[in-house]
């Protein structure tokens, strides 16, 4: 190796960028190459000074960057299920709505056919040990977070671990803990996705198949419970759709006239005025009459409107 | 105490479950997909200003990025580490960026002054605020070197340089991330590494 050639390796070779053969190369001309040895240092204090650079970041700049993306992702998340959801075309989220979690379950599956539910984490009462029929499999633990940290008498550390596992769930959509499974995916689930195919299920399959009326309440309940405070306006959506066929309970019907007053998702209230027109009681104009006139999306106000038309009852003052 | 860190360590210190975090990401998991972004969002952010030496461009590529991310992830079949698969995200949004810049003729963050062009972002290390005067004269033109070093770089010498001198990535990983060669990333390297050492010849 010849000093021009040695050149042109120094670079490379200062980064460590060069085969073991070229290594040994350069470093045998370096070490009877002086002019060389001075081009290397030259090169290092080179490499020194662009090191002199430091980039203005400042560190609020980054919990600016989090919270846009997080503004951001949960904008595409409403998105991604209200899209196209205008009025008499919000069924079409529910299209939207099967490809919502990246979780494959085909959702026309045949009653009585085998439903893979994962449900992540559902909480610890859910223990192997209690799926009698169901078959269950445990897997290594996925998550361990600290939950706290005392020192004990014999100078030794204890420490609580939370671990989160994660059991998969495989059964009859029949079976009665496979729906109560269901029924807890409906609050607890993990996610909008793991909610909203809870509650497909159970509206698509496990209610027309029929349950055992203590197990009709409790899918009420957990339905109710999604209306009133899930914060995926695409699962309080789904919620009521599988409302629909208790939509002349009293229970729901208030839930109704409070989701009017309270739902911040246009969609959700306009779904839930089609609810309640489909049973007529004495309590509705009065409730109709009371959310027109605070409503602000001029498609929920005209549908009030077109109702209570309907019922041949004034708007009020509005 | 030091015995107790025998007890501490049983199964905790575990490292974090990258594979599984992405998997539960991949299955709509809000908070693995937060705690995923959080593991390598400095390091974004950081390759990005460097890059482009704007901190709003930077938090453009930011946003850009992750969200290429979150509607992505489920094309990510664990064939490369996911920190190529994001920084490829990452550095070609950037070099996209630049190559536009290039079109427009701009340099946007530089700015003229007495010295020449200086780049809004590169700073050098100030030696506190007592600094001797000839110092800050120093570190002025060592800054408006590095500065014009860098804008005679094209973006591809650009991405290489940033990536192996200030993020120290090895050239394989780099040409993996920007789909070219080994060695024609090392060739870019070296191109580069001579238009910046050219730039601050006054200094060495
Ligand atoms: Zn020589």
């Amino acid at each position: 190796m010849n000093c021009l050639e040695a050149g042109k390796e120094i670079p490379n070779y200062c980064y460590g960028e060069v085969s073991s053969e070229l290594e040994e190369l350069v470093e045998s001309h370096l070490a009877d190459c002086p002019a060389c040895r001075t081009e290397l240092a030259r090169h290092r204090k080179f490499l020194e000074l662009l090191d002199e650079r430091e980039p203005m970041l400042d560190s609020s700049m980054l919990v600016q960057c989090r919270s846009q993306l997080n503004t951001a992702i949960r904008q595409q998340a409403s998105v991604e299920a209200s899209h196209s959801a205008g009025w008499r075309g919000w069924h079409r989220v529910l299209e939207t709505l099967r490809d919502f979690s990246r979780v494959q379950i085909p959702f026309k599956v045949p009653v009585g056919a085998m439903a893979l539910v994962a449900l992540g984490f559902v909480g610890a009462r859910y223990t192997p040990e209690k799926f009698g029929g169901v078959r269950a499999a445990t897997m290594e633990p996925l998550f361990s977070s600290v939950r706290s940290v005392e020192p004990n008498a014999g100078g030794q550390v204890q420490i609580a671990v939370d671990e989160t596992r994660r059991h998969i769930v495989s059964g009859s959509i029949q079976d009665p803990q496979i729906q109560e499974l269901l029924v807890s995916g409906v609050t607890d689930g993990s996610n909008a996705g793991v909610r909203l195919k809870s509650i497909q299920f159970l509206h698509d399959q496990v209610l027309p198949a029929g349950v055992g009326s203590a197990d009709v309440d409790q899918v009420r309940a957990a339905l109710l419970g999604a209306l009133r405070n899930d914060p995926s306006a695409a699962v309080r959506l789904k919620a009521l759709d599988g409302l629909k066929q208790f939509a002349s309970d009293a229970t729901v019907r208030t839930a109704l006239a409070g989701v009017l007053q309270k739902d911040e998702d246009s969609t959700v209230r306009m779904q839930a005025i089609e609810m309640l027109a489909t049973h007529h009681d004495d309590s509705l104009v009065g409730v109709l009459q009371n959310v027109v006139q605070k409503e602000d999306s001029p498609l929920v106000r005209a549908q009030i409107t077109q109702l209570l038309a309907q019922l041949k009852a004034s708007v009020g003052t509005y | 105490m030091y015995h107790a860190a025998e007890t501490v360590n049983v199964g905790l210190a575990a490292p974090l479950d990258e594979s599984g975090l992405i998997r539960a990401a991949q299955n709509g998991d809000q908070d693995a997909f937060e705690r995923l972004v959080r593991e390598y969002d400095q390091s974004v952010l950081r390759i990005a200003t460097n890059l482009l030496r704007s901190p709003d461009e930077a938090r453009d590529v930011y946003q850009d990025a992750f969200l290429k991310v979150y509607r992505n992830l489920n094309s990510f079949r664990f064939d490369c580490s996911f920190h190529t698969w994001l920084y490829r995200i990452v550095t070609n949004i950037c070099l996209d960026r630049l190559r536009r810049r290039k079109v427009r003729k701009e340099e946007s963050t530089s700015v003229e002054t007495p010295d020449g062009m200086v780049d809004r972002v590169t700073q050098v290390r100030e030696e506190g605020a007592h600094a001797n005067p000839e110092r800050q004269m120093w570190n002025r033109e060592l800054s408006g070197g590095i500065a014009r070093g860098l804008a005679g770089l094209t973006p591809r010498e650009r991405t290489v340089f940033e990536l192996r001198h200030y993020e120290g990535l090895r050239l394989r990983e780099i040409g993996d991330m920007i789909g070219t060669t080994e060695e024609a990333a090392k060739n870019c390297l070296f191109r580069a590494t001579q238009k910046m050492r050219l730039s601050l010849e006054t200094f060495v």
